[in-house]
This record gives structure tokens, sequence and C-alpha cells, in this order.
């Protein structure tokens, strides 16, 4: 009784989330749109990213570069070849877990920093492609000027025609966030959740009760990998332009980075971890430009002492005040 | 595609030879810190790049005494490496792998903008020393003095450290650190010391390859990432933990980034990353390791 | 009674007047602000920093003559950490947040195209300092709020090869970094040098990556083909270590130094990093030096008079030659809004085309057809000179680029 109890409040809170999430352009100034907007497909990629080294323990190096084939694949798709939105993003998602099949296929293989180097020299492998395919991808530089998708039929369903494209866009990423979270949350709370955690206690007695290790790990991989390409796809248009940088190793410590400070011991670590590491620099590049610096400390005072993250800070509170 | 000369090819090996020689000088204490002390330090980069600031420090405050700036440049990275571990590393030694790197990666973006801080973003130079200002010539190929010192004194420093480790009680109670490092403090070896010794050793390689490295590229804010991916690669290849692995893996990434130039320009960067990825499917532990790997 | 109720009412009025008054001279106060993404950190601050301090030179300059109808300039710099999307994110912060009027800035060929994009979301002129991609302002990119300041690869490629064209050579060679700056300026110097000089034959390409620190194979594999002359657009601080390490295996004596180096490769920051070792004899230009002596008076006083004030404000008798980029679009963007007489993007927009400004280089016109400045380049033989601590470009000169553009 207890449980149900629970899981319809978390399903409640959940929908509040969201709702409130949908309000914030009908009342809010456009900067805190653009900001949610990015906040939410970041938060979206740091989420993909735990399924693997929160919840399976497999510690990839290269996740960056999933995000960066989905980017590309959604920009070219849209600007080079004109294609519809719907299709551009679907393409996305399979670009990056196609990308993962192949990388994933070898890397489960190994293990510890074995398996976080290969996933490394994949995404280098990616990244050296879409830098040097020039005539394709635009090289170093990129592609700039990516369209937005028509959607003045959302503006025109809300009542609200003033709004922008930016606006109408931010409800479009919020539900495909949305879908992608609660298509994680089904996975982490089934049984494949508990099998994915037996994995990242000990691989080798899983083994042992009857756990294909391997195909779950390649599974969970390309998942992983699938979201990421989505959430590139969308990062694509939102951002206007898509650069080599989106799969540079950089780009995957800055994911781990984030996921870490939220806490990878939880569900919604990685997304209050990306929110705040995205306020953070925001705020701290107004007034300095020793952002490397602050980070550099958190990062310090993270692995010193802080393992769990944001998210064990609020566990421990709450269960200090509990206790009392 | 016309097919290049022999002598065009031979120069060709000579350069590649070179750039391994210079990155093996780098590599090698990346190998000894995570052969001995199993810490995958991705700060290696930023050792080197302090071996390289301070080498134009003490350039600037000793009026261009060039072997003496080199030789301080290393002391003082050795011993800031030593500080550090006595302050922060130690502190990692049994935690989880993905500590570890995130600790070490935390220390890059530190150093990196306390770099700027002190020297700003301005690039900076060290002129080469006179007598190692000529070229010598062999026909079509070209070798700077420079490069030659460079590819000497890296070999010198490999067998140096390969007679140390074999030769020395020194060197054996390294390698048996590596091994089983309970036994070794059980038999009385202050295994404390002996962690901050090798890891400031490492340290000082990593600044004398810098300050060795100053005169022939820039110094400037950006040089401890560029390099770090490059020693991940070199010491994936030969066999992380093995010292001659990483001399093997030296060789070939300079080899094949050199020859790709020739051959396959458009690739050369893609087909380091290819034989790393190619390493790591076939034979995970390096081509000269040993490590448990699946 | 009445007289109390008469002050008070007196009292109010006053106050009423008073509140017109100082929120009037308030929204009078309010200053003009503009952002300037830029980089300012890793390897490429050491251009952004020099660009940002000559912007605010000129912004100081305005203001202290009282500023731009009637309102005080305000630069808000955000450092861009030469990424593209670090670029689009804190243009959208500076435009939606900080409510900046225009945006004037960007450093590489990335940067710029990715906040020309944003500039035409927000409907914010934005004046370009650096970015010389022809794709900046191609046909299918461009709209009525980007213009740039700098010169282009055209015209950067086109004067080179014009240099080129004069030399007593056959087979020459190409080395530039792979990406859209180095890519696009060898194009349009190999595309001309074809047109003026058919019988020059391209007998090596080579790419090395941006920033890369390691030339030696490169060197190599150029000098086995055996050039006669280089063309290079080693660039962005990277003309230091390839200087010195092709210095060391002779490429520029095999060469006889009919080396060209576009990039800024004589710019005051490579002279004086290399000093005695800037290969003497090649070929380089630059945006600006202060040891220039334009032909035409008028000029010669201006140009003087600004690198004085160059000097001081960097403490440095031989200050850097990017600052000018910073000064001039500057200079653009206020003269833009004299003649708007408006801080409204479009009136701006449509005075910029076409306008015409006395820089400390001569006078430079927007041009309306492509919203691209007249800004020609300082091109010169790198050589010895007495009096100065490093070697200078002389005989250095102006190159109309008027010449070059279509």
């Amino acid at each position: 009784m207890k449980t149900l109890d629970n899981k319809r409040n978390r399903l409640l809170m959940a929908t509040a989330l969201f709702l409130g999430l949908g309000a914030v352009p009908f009342f809010a100034p456009p900067f805190y749109v653009v900001f949610l907007n990015d906040a939410l497909i970041i938060a979206c990629l740091s989420m993909s990213l735990n399924l693997l080294v929160g919840y399976t323990g497999l510690i990839s190096f290269g996740h960056a570069a999933y995000f960066g084939l989905g980017a590309y694949a959604c920009g070219l798709l849209m600007k080079s070849a004109g294609l519809p939105f719907g299709v551009s993003l679907v393409a996305a998602g399979a670009l990056g877990g196609f990308g993962a099949a192949l990388a994933g296929f070898f890397c489960v293989r190994l293990n510890r920093v074995y398996f976080s180097m290969l996933t490394l020299a994949f995404s280098l492998i990616f990244w050296a492609i879409c830098f040097r395919w020039n005539d394709l991808t635009g090289g170093d530089q990129g592609l700039s000027g990516i369209p937005y998708p028509n959607l003045t039929w959302i503006s025109q369903m809300l009542g609200r025609p003033d709004f922008s494209s930016a606006q109408s866009y931010y409800l479009v990423s919020l539900v495909v966030v949305a879908i992608c979270i609660a298509a994680m949350w089904i996975i982490v709370s089934s049984p494949v959740g508990l099998i994915l955690r037996t994995i990242r206690e000990n691989e080798q007695r899983s083994t042992f009760i009857g756990v294909e290790t391997r195909r779950v790990k390649l599974a969970i991989f390309i998942v992983a990998g699938t979201i990421a390409g989505l959430a590139g796809g969308l990062f694509a248009i939102f951002n206007r332009g898509v650069y080599p940088d989106f799969m540079y190793w950089t780009k995957s410590a800055e994911i781990l980075i984030m996921a870490l400070f939220g806490g990878i011991g939880s569900f919604w670590g990685p997304a209050i971890g990306s929110l705040t590491l995205l306020l953070l620099h925001q705020e701290t590049l107004a007034f300095t430009e020793y952002w490397s610096f602050a980070l550099g400390i958190i990062l310090l005072v993270l692995t010193l002492r802080f393992p769990s993250g944001l998210w064990g800070l609020f566990k421990r509170f709450t269960n200090t005040r509990r206790s009392k | 595609m016309e097919l290049p000369s022999l002598s065009a090819i031979g120069a060709q090996a000579v350069s590649g030879l070179t750039t391994a020689m210079l990155l093996f000088l780098v590599a090698s204490g990346l190998s000894l810190i995570f052969g001995v002390l199993r810490l995958l330090n991705f700060a290696h980069g930023s050792f080197y790049m302090l071996g390289a600031y301070f080498a134009w420090q003490f350039n600037a405050w000793l009026q261009d005494s060039f072997w003496l700036s080199v030789l301080f440049a290393a002391i003082a990275t050795g011993v800031l490496g030593a500080l550090l571990e006595r302050v922060l590393f130690r502190k990692f030694y049994d935690r989880p792998e993905l500590m570890q790197l995130l600790f070490t990666y935390s220390i890059v973006l530190i150093v990196s903008d306390v770099v700027k801080y002190i020297w700003g973003t301005q690039q900076l130079g060290v002129r080469r020393p006179e007598i190692l200002s000529h070229t010598f010539q062999f026909g079509e190929l070209a070798l700077p003095s420079y490069n030659l010192m460079i590819i000497v004194i890296s070999l010198v420093i490999a067998v140096g450290i390969w007679l140390l480790l074999q030769g020395t009680r020194l060197g054996k109670t390294v390698r048996a650190a590596a091994f089983d490092r309970e036994m070794l403090s059980m038999l009385g070896v202050d295994v404390r010391m002996l962690y901050l010794l090798v890891f400031s050793a490492g340290c000082f390689l990593a600044g004398l390859a810098g300050a060795l490295v100053a005169p022939m590229s820039a110094i400037v804010p950006g040089m401890d990432a560029d390099i770090i991916i490059s020693l991940f690669i070199i010491v994936v290849i030969g066999g992380l933990g093995s010292f001659w692995g990483t001399f093997l893996g030296s060789i070939i990434y300079g080899m094949v980034f050199s020859f790709g130039i020739l051959f396959i320009p458009q690739f050369s960067l893609f087909a380091v990353a290819l034989i790393m990825a190619v390493i790591l499917i076939v034979k995970p532990e390096g081509l000269l390791g040993r490590e448990n790997t699946r | 009674m009445n007289t109390t109720f008469m002050q008070l009412k007196g009292v109010k009025l006053l106050l009423g007047l008073l509140g017109i008054l100082t929120t009037s001279i308030a929204f009078a106060q309010a200053p003009i602000r503009v952002g300037f993404p830029m980089i300012l950190s890793g390897a490429g601050g050491q251009f952004g920093t020099p660009i940002l301090k000559g912007a605010q030179m000129y912004v100081d300059e305005i203001n202290a003559a009282g500023g731009v109808l009637g309102r005080k300039i305000e630069l808000v710099p955000r450092d861009t950490k030469s990424r593209p999307d670090e670029a689009v994110r804190v243009a959208r912060e500076l435009v939606l947040r900080e409510n900046v009027d225009f945006l004037v800035g960007t450093f590489t060929s990335g940067e710029g195209p990715a906040v020309s994009v944003i500039a035409k979301e927000a409907k914010k002129v934005f004046i370009a300092v650096a970015p010389k991609t022809d794709r900046l302002t191609a046909p299918d990119a461009i709209h009525p709020y980007v213009f740039r300041a700098a010169a282009n690869t055209t015209t950067e490629g086109r004067a080179a090869a014009m240099i080129v064209a004069k030399w007593n050579i056959k087979r020459l060679a190409t080395i530039a970094p792979d990406f859209a700056y180095g890519r696009d300026a060898t194009a349009s110097f190999v595309a001309h040098i074809k047109k003026l000089r058919p019988d020059i034959e391209i007998v090596d390409q080579q790419w090395p990556k941006l920033n890369e620190s390691d030339y030696t194979p490169f060197i190599t594999a150029q000098l086995g083909k055996k050039p006669e002359a280089v063309f290079s657009v080693i660039c962005c601080g990277n003309f230091d270590s390839f200087a010195r390490q092709a210095g060391a295996q002779g490429y520029f004596k095999s060469i006889s130094n009919n080396f060209i180096g576009l990039g800024e490769a004589g710019s005051i920051e490579a002279l004086r990093a290399l000093g005695a070792e800037y290969p003497l004899g090649v070929y380089a230009n630059t945006y600006d030096a202060f040891y220039w002596k334009p032909k035409d008076t008028e000029v010669a006083r201006l140009h003087a008079a600004f690198t004085k004030r160059l000097s001081t404000a960097f403490k440095d008798d031989t200050p850097p030659s990017w600052a000018v980029q910073g000064y001039i679009s500057m200079q653009f963007l206020v003269e833009g809004i004299k003649k708007a007489n408006s801080i409204d993007s479009d009136k701006v927009s449509t005075a910029l085309k076409g306008l015409e400004i006395v820089s400390p280089q001569g006078k430079i016109t927007m041009r309306a057809k492509d919203q691209q400045a007249t800004r020609g380049m300082l091109w010169g033989k790198a050589t010895n000179r007495d009096g100065y601590p490093f070697p200078i470009l002389d005989p250095i000169e102006l190159i109309d680029p008027t010449l070059f553009m279509d």
C-alpha cells in the first residue's frame, strides 16, 4: 500500500514539475525560456549518461560523441536536406543509437579503465571524422544557420500567436525531454534496473546468477546513446548550429562532472547537477573569466568530501532532520 | 599520386622519430606513475605545461641561462608534484577510478587558470641555446641539432630508468611496490615515501619534457589539454604500466602520425585514434602490457 | 489652513517636477550597452584581450567627449572561449538578460556566423570584429543586422596572389591550418594566382590542425616536394612555433625566403615573440604596425596620434596590432548610431550601409552590397632596422582591398 502511494506521489510530483515548466513561456521573460531550454537538454543528456555511470557502473568517457552524432544528423537533415523536424529528430536518435551500438559492441567486452579508454577512443574517431569531412560537416567551422522548424501551429493551438520561435521550441524540447526521462524512469524502476545495479555491484557474481551481462551492458549503452542522440538533435536547433566541439572529450568530461555534481547515485541527481552548474557557470562568467578555476575547486571538493554529490548532501540533511 | 622518394621517406621517418621521442619524454612519467601507483594522472599534461612556464620564468630571471633554467624548471615541477602528492594525491590511491580521474581533472582545471593568472594569455617563447642552433644536413634530410639532442636525451632517460628499475635496489623496491604494496610494507619498506618519490620523479620528467620542448614550440595556455590525449593514446597502445610499452607506443604514434601526413594527409589524426581502438579491441592490455582487462 | 494646503500642493508639485526631472535625467543618462563577445581565455586570449582594450579605448574617448546622443557607451564583455556554442550562449545572455542594444565582437570564423544567427534572431546589429570567413556574409547567410569590420579571406588571399605573382618562381606550395579560415584563404589565393600566373604549379598542400604543436612532419613532407615558394596561413599564435621549427629545418633557406605569411604572421606580437628567430626576408601581413609611416600626410597624422594613445593605454611603446580592430569596429557602430540618430537596430543598419568612417588608418567604407568594410591590411617584408627591439616589416604598405572586391 505504502509503496503504491509513494509511486503515485512521485508521479504527481513529476507531472506538477512538467506542468510548471510548461507554464514558463507564458509568464517569464524570454531569457528564462532560453536558459531553461538549455538546461532541459543538458539535463536529459547527463541523465542518459547516468544510466551508464550511476546505474551500471560503466564509466563512459565518450558519451558526448553520440550527442554530437545526433546533433549533426538533425542539423544536416534540416539545413541541407530540408527535411521536417520530426524526421530529423528521429534520425538524430537513430544515429546516436547506431554509433553507440558500433562502439558499445567492442567496449562492453572490456572492464574498468580499459572500457573507459575505448569509449574515449571511439569518441575521438567519431570526432576526427566530423572534423575532417569538411564537405559534409563543414569541418572545424561546423554548420551554422540551422533553421527553427515551423512551429506556428503550436502558438496557434495555445492561443498565443505572439510566441516567438524560441518560446514554441522550448515547449517542443520540454515534451521530448519529458518522454526521454519517462522512458529512463521506466527502465530503472523495472527489473532491468535491478539487473543494472547488480552488474554495477559485482559483475562476476551477476553472471553466476544467470545474467547475460554483456548483452545487458550493450543494450543500456545503446539506449543511453539513443537518448543522447535525441538530446543532440534538440540542441542542434536550439543552438542554431552544430560544431565538432560537441563531440570532443572535453564535452564528455563536462557531462560527467555535471552528473557527479548532482549525484550519480540517484535518478534526478544529474539533472540537478546540470542545472546548478549551468547557473553557476553563467553567474561566474558575469564577473570573472576564471571559470575553470572555480569548476576545478568545485570538482576537487566534490571528489574529496562529497562523492555522492548534491543529492547525497540533500539526503544526509533530510535524514538527520528525520532522526530528530 | 606520385610515390615519394626514398630520401623523402627517410626524412619523414626521422621527423616521426623526433615526434616520438618528444612524446616519450613526457609519457615516461605518466607510465611510471601508473605502473607503480596505479593512478592514471590526467594532470600529467599540466605538469608538462608547468615545466615549460617554469623554464621561461627561470630563463627570464637567470638572463638566458638555458641549461640551468631547464634543470631548475624540472626540479621545481618535481617539488611541486611532491607537495601536491603529500597534500592531495595520496588521498586518492585507494579510491574508485572514477574519483581518481575526476580529481586529477580538477587539478587540470585549477592549474590551467593559475597559469593564466600568473603568466597571462600571451604566448611566450624561449630561445634555443647557441650551441644547438645548428642544423645537420644529410642530403635531403635536415636534422636540427636541437631535435637530435631531444632524441638522445630521451633515449638516455629510457635506458637510465630501465637500468634503475632493473639493477638497483631502489628500482627493485619500486617494481615490487607495483606488484604488492602490502607485502612490501610488511617487509619494512616505507611505502608512502616510495610513492612520494615515484610521483615526484614522474612530475620531474614531465617538467623536464616541457622545459626542453619550450624552445621548439609555443608556451601557451592549452598545451596541457593538447598533449594529454596523445599521452593516453601512447600508453594505451604500448600497455598501461609497461615502460618499454610506452616507448613502443611513442614510436608507433610518431611514425603513424608522420607517415599519415605523407600518405593519407586528411586522416593522420584519425589514424592514431583508430590504432588505439584496434589495440583496445584486439589486445586491450596493450602491445607489451600484462594487465587483466576483461 | 488655506496656506498650508497651498503649501502642501506646492510641495507636491515641486516634488512631482523634481521627480520628472530626475527620471528624465536618469533616462538620459542610461548608457548605450554594447555586448562584446570575445575570446578572453586560452590560446586565443592573447588576441581578444588587446581587441577589447582597443574597443574600450575608443569608448573612453567618445564618453569623454560627451557620449553619443547624450548617452554614454558601456561595453559588456563576455568570454566565448573560442567555442561557437559558448559564443551563442553568451550572445543570447547579452541580448536577453543584459539587454544590450548591439553586439560587437567574435574572433574565429566559427564564432562569427554562430553569433550572426543570434543577432538575426534578436534583430540587433552585430559587427564582426575579426572573422574573415566569406561564409559570414555569403548570400545564404547575410541579413540586415550583420556587418563585418574585418578583412575577408577573398581580399586577403587575392592580395597575397598579387604579391606572389611578381616572384620569379614556378613551384608553389601552401600550408594552412585545417579550418574554415585556412581553407578559404588558400582557396581564394589559389584561384587568383592561377589567373595571374597560369604557369605556376601547386606542388604541395599541407593542412596541419589549428594549434598544432609539432609541425615537423608537415615541414618535412613539404620540403620533400621541393617547392620554390610557400603560401602560408599559419596564424592565431601558431606562427611562432611553426617558424622556429621550420627555421631549424632550413625551410626558409631552401625556398630562398620566398614565403608569404597571412593571418597576421607579421603582427607585432609575432615579431616580438620570435625576435631574432624571425625569418628575415619573408613577406607577412598585419592589421596595424606602430612603425608604419603612411604616405598620405593626413592619414600619417591620424595614425601617429592613434599610436600615441595606444602606447599610453597599453603602457608599451610597441603596442599590439590587434587593438585597432576593436577600435575601428566600435567606430563604425558609433558613427552608425550618430547617422541614424537612434539606437534602433533597423535604423542603425540602414545607416551603416555605405557609411564611410575616418579611421586611424584612413578612410574605410562599410559597403552596402555585402555589408563588408573595405578593410585592407598592411603587407611587408621582414627585415632588421636600427632602433627597433625586434625585426619589422619594411617596406610595408596598406594594400587597397577594393582592388579585389567584386
